[in-house]
């Protein structure tokens, strides 16, 4: 979600709470001959928020998994996971005094810095990246037909070769293709044609078969623009309409890359957010149990 | 010298003795002496223009042998060298024209020309081509025309009016640009062309070939037989058809026999052809449910929750459903909403919109009684429809039992009284439209008002800047109601999308009804001026400033749009999520689509204001209300043509699992999957569509693209959501 200046009244209210939560706390702290602890009433209460902050945010995922059901719009749910969740750090800090304690409660104040701070990062991610994903991917397709797209540009590359070269016909081309096949009716020479075979065998269907990675050569916009230049100058002008649809079919398949690359960016951060999220919620409430038993 | 009295001459040194006035030709045909020629037939008066009988009789120039009578003493030399010279150079002159192979050739070989060509050794022309510059005729569904293969030998002329005495063909232009032509140079289809297939019989080139149907199997399925040309003429309704077209035709027309309780036909199946009840009855009938799909909340307020289901309209009357509806279908009759069965009886036609434009079938056919019936391809009811027999006949049909229904299914004559109905049935004329002819034209004076009958029809209208499709019509809807109120000319150009056909009612007719049922003009009058604040709607869209991508992506018709925010969307297809659990898992809206500024235009309906998903519908069960939004009415009988039509793929198939009359057992149910077309409903159930509720990124949004764009079409207006 972009944090932007539809934000301005939550984190006016999210200020708001932690500046009379830190007035109380350094008020509490500084009358306190022992020090502040979480389980005088003040510290039991900043406990509460926060854990009712966690939970609320926590919620979002459960809110998620019932779309439809009119308990407030989402973006709703998503602005108060983004700052109750943030101010659930302070509230917890306050409630342990600014102290880990004991092995459970330093797991759980590891968890939640680790998880506010994920969730910082994925915020940022999500502010930032639809941006790059939008600008860079110009071809962008669902995430999850990705590897149809593909199957499918190799299908065309495959038939596009075939017909140039003369060695297949080109049933399976679809429309593009196909029309560059039209105009591409001068027969090859045997030196035009290995050249254009041996490309497309040894360089190209690899890296459409994602076979070397990021760094097969045709990965690289500039290099593959220099080896489709001098690919050009050994092949007749008659090709250069199937040529220039091998480059445009290269050129996808990096964006296709891309695409998969800002895809993981974006959500591989929950990985990470959402187990520990959990882990964070089943020992804090392991925590309370004993807390208020012991 | 009497015209019986013989006269002598020589051919190619043989000594011949023939009538006074018979022509060289044939004289040296009685011979056995061939001369080649292709404008001369023997049941036509010859010409002489294509000039290959040319013979030599010792004049200064050789003579067309075809129209030069015999004389006295004449010597005729019919191969000479020079002969020969000279046919072989007009061989040359008019394959230098010829598109070789011509159709003809292609599927018969048997262009005489070509044929020519081969036996003078003509192979590669010496003369530069030239074209006639027109395009190939395809308007005819029984016979191709192609104008390049023209020789002008004016067979095709003579075939058609001395022969057959239609005169619908005759020569047009001078020089270069000579060809034939149809009435006043129309494109064939739309001409006063009766098809009887003289001229194309005529023909020796490609230029007038049969249209041949392949791929369609006529001779299988239940029981039939391939009927005998002698015997289809000896049919009233076939008498006058060309023999030779029937013949070239064979098997385009089957007799075919059901046995009672079988079904002839299915509702949804695409099909080809076209039926003609020769004895028996059949009764026509939907089987999809009379219910259209309702997503509904199962639970109020905050716990909300949305299901798909089918509701009929006694459990949900939408706006505009007060009056009562009848189903239009591909037959003379339509059906009734409430009870959507028919019957149909010998003389009847029905099948005729899947013929003629390859719509699904409307509904499912079942002999009621053992039926035979003529099942037959386009060319051959084109022909039919062509023919007065048939056409009587079928208009004496449509006036006794169709019209009736015809008129009553349109709610503002659902008022009409049986003595008037009667009083029209012998002035309502029916007039058939080709595609693409205009039926009426804006600016015209307006004689006529018109009520469709089979097919589909554009209105447009012509603007500053172009024209702008103002409604699609379908069967059972009217036109031509505006100009006859105000007395006035056209305001509309109505133009038939495929094989139209209208009731035409008179000016004085339409009038004299006006006068007698107030009712009528009151409620035309709220019609029309509906259908003027429509227009004026739509033309204040014109006025927006538009972009280049705003208008080639289609989104200044569209009335509403799912975008979503490249910018801050992220992906997650929370929105394709939440559309499909409001829709039992069918989503009605898919994350892909064309970019415009930054936003996404999302795969889901946009409630077009041109929206050609309506045009084909085969009961026309997909309609526009007067908000501009578009529904589907309750009789959908699944067959998918909408969602084909739709260009942006918005229209879905939603199954679902009914009870239905088994037609293969008659009287007992079976459990089957049904299907009903869906398109985006807005979640009207609630504030706000689920995918943009859903979204948690606040990057869906349902807007007016003209009001949301408006900062971009008009810079410094700024943009707001609608």
């Amino acid at each position: 979600m972009r944090i932007d200046r539809t934000h301005q009244k939550w984190l006016a209210a999210s200020l708001i709470i932690l500046g009379v939560a830190s007035a109380v706390y350094v008020f509490y702290a500084a009358q306190s001959p022992s020090g502040p602890s979480g389980g005088s009433p003040i510290g039991l209460t900043f406990g509460i928020v926060g854990s009712a902050f966690m939970v609320f945010a926590g919620l979002l995922a459960a809110r998620k998994k019932l779309p439809v059901w009119r308990l407030g719009r989402a973006q709703s749910w998503m602005r108060g996971h983004l700052w109750l969740g943030l101010l659930s750090l302070p509230m917890i800090l306050f409630h342990g005094g600014f102290r880990f304690g004991g092995p459970l409660t330093s797991v759980l104040m590891i968890l939640l810095i680790i998880v506010v701070a994920s969730g910082v990062f994925g915020a940022a991610l999500q502010h930032y990246m639809p941006n790059v994903m939008t600008a860079e991917v110009q071809k962008e397709t669902i995430f999850e037909q990705i590897d149809h797209v593909r199957a499918g540009m190799i299908a065309n590359a495959d038939a596009l070769v075939a017909a140039t070269t003369g060695s297949g016909d080109t049933a399976g081309m679809k429309g593009a293709a196909r029309s560059a096949i039209a105009v591409q009716t001068v027969a090859l020479t045997q030196e035009a044609t290995a050249a254009l075979s041996n490309f497309y065998v040894r360089e190209m269907r690899p890296f459409l078969r994602n076979d070397g990675g990021e760094r097969h050569p045709l990965a690289d916009t500039s290099t593959a623009r220099a080896i489709f230049v001098e690919l050009r100058t050994v092949l007749p002008a008659e090709t250069h309409d199937a040529v220039k649809n091998l480059e445009d079919i290269c050129e996808e398949e990096r964006q296709l890359r891309r695409q998969t690359r800002l895809h993981h960016w974006l959500h591989g951060w929950l990985m990470l957010h959402i187990p520990l999220s959990f882990a964070l919620l089943l020992l804090g409430c392991v925590h309370a149990f004993m807390a208020l038993r012991y | 010298m009497s015209a019986n009295s013989l006269v002598e001459l020589t051919i190619d040194g043989n000594k011949v003795s023939v009538a006074a006035g018979t022509t060289v030709f044939d004289a040296a045909r009685m011979q056995g002496i061939p001369i080649p020629t292709l404008c001369h037939q023997q049941n036509e008066t010859p010409v002489g223009v294509c000039r290959m009988c040319v013979v030599d009789v010792g004049a200064r120039v050789f003579t067309a042998s075809c129209v030069r009578p015999v004389e006295a003493g004449m010597v005729v030399n019919t191969n000479s060298e020079k002969v020969q010279r000279a046919r072989r150079t007009l061989v040359e002159l008019l394959m230098a024209d010829h598109p070789s192979p011509c159709t003809r050739e292609r599927h018969s070989g048997d262009c005489e020309l070509e044929a020519m060509a081969r036996r003078e050794d003509v192979t590669r022309p010496r003369f530069a081509p030239h074209s006639t510059g027109r395009a190939k005729d395809g308007s005819s569904p029984s016979i191709a025309v192609d104008f390049d293969s023209c020789i002008l030998c004016d067979r095709c002329v003579r075939g058609c009016g001395e022969i057959r005495d239609h005169f619908v063909l005759a020569r047009m232009g001078k020089g270069t640009a000579a060809g034939i032509a149809f009435d006043d140079q129309r494109a064939m289809g739309e001409s006063s062309c009766v098809s009887c297939g003289e001229c194309m019989v005529s023909c020796p080139t490609g230029a007038l070939t049969n249209k041949v149907f392949t791929h369609t199997a006529l001779g299988s399925g239940p029981a039939f037989e391939t009927v005998p040309v002698d015997e289809l003429q000896q049919l009233p309704f076939f008498k006058g058809v060309s023999g030779t077209f029937l013949s070239l035709n064979r098997g385009a027309v089957v007799r075919r026999h059901f046995k009672s309780g079988e079904i002839i036909c299915r509702e949804g199946e695409y099909g080809s052809t076209a039926f003609y009840i020769l004895e028996g009855k059949a009764r026509v009938s939907i089987s999809n449910p009379m219910a259209h799909v309702k997503t509904k909340g199962v639970v109020k307020k905050f716990l909300g929750k949305l299901s798909s289901k089918l509701a009929q309209r006694q459990q949900d009357q939408r706006d505009e459903e007060t009056y009562k509806r009848w189903i239009p279908i591909d037959a003379p009759v339509d059906l009734e909403y409430d009870s959507p069965v028919a019957e149909l009886n010998a003389g009847d036609l029905f099948g005729e919109m899947t013929c003629m434009s390859l719509y699904p079938r409307s509904a499912t056919v079942r002999a009621e009684t053992d039926c035979t019936m003529l099942e037959m391809l386009r060319n051959v009811l084109d022909i039919m429809q062509r023919n007065k027999n048939f056409r009587a006949q079928l208009e004496k049909s449509y006036r006794q039992r169709a019209l009736d229904s015809h008129l009553r299914a349109v709610p503002v004559f659902a008022e009409l009284t049986d003595e008037f109905i009667s009083s029209l049935r012998e002035n309502v004329e029916l007039v058939r439209y080709s595609p693409g002819q205009v039926i009426c034209r804006q600016g015209e004076p307006a004689d006529s008002f018109y009520l469709i009958r089979i097919g589909f029809v554009k209105v447009t209208q012509l603007h500053m800047g172009g024209e702008m499709v103002m409604a699609y019509l379908s069967r059972s809807e009217y036109f031509g109601e505006t100009g006859l109120l105000r007395e006035d000319v056209r305001t509309a150009t109505c133009t038939a999308l495929d094989h139209v056909e209208v009731v035409r009612i008179g000016a004085n007719d339409f009038k004299r009804m006006l006068a007698e049922f107030p009712q009528v003009r009151e409620k035309l009058e709220v019609v029309e001026q509906e259908r003027m604040e429509m227009n004026r709607a739509r033309l204040a869209v014109l006025q927006d400033v538009p972009l280049d991508d705003f208008l080639t992506q289609g989104l200044m018709e569209a009335q509403s749009l799912l975008l979503l925010d490249l910018t801050s969307c992220t992906r997650c297809d929370a929105c394709v999520r939440a559309c499909a659990d409001a829709h039992d898992g069918v989503t009605r809206l898919v994350r892909e689509g064309l970019r415009f500024d930054h936003y996404l235009v999302a795969t889901s309906c946009r409630q077009c204001l041109d929206p050609l998903c309506m045009v084909g519908c085969p009961v026309g069960s997909i309609r526009r209300r007067n908000s501009l939004e578009v529904i589907i009415e309750d009789w959908c009988i699944g067959c998918g043509l909408c969602a084909e039509n739709c260009p942006y793929g918005n229209i879905n198939i939603h199954p679902f699992n009914v009870m239905v009359e088994d037609l293969g057992s008659p009287g007992h149910k079976k459990a089957t999957v049904k299907q009903k077309a869906t398109s985006c409903d807005l979640c009207t159930e609630f504030a706000e569509p689920s995918c943009v509720y859903a979204c948690p990124h606040d990057a869906a949004h349902r807007v007016d693209p003209r009001k949301f764009f408006a900062g971009l079409l008009k810079p410094g207006t700024g943009a707001d959501k609608a």
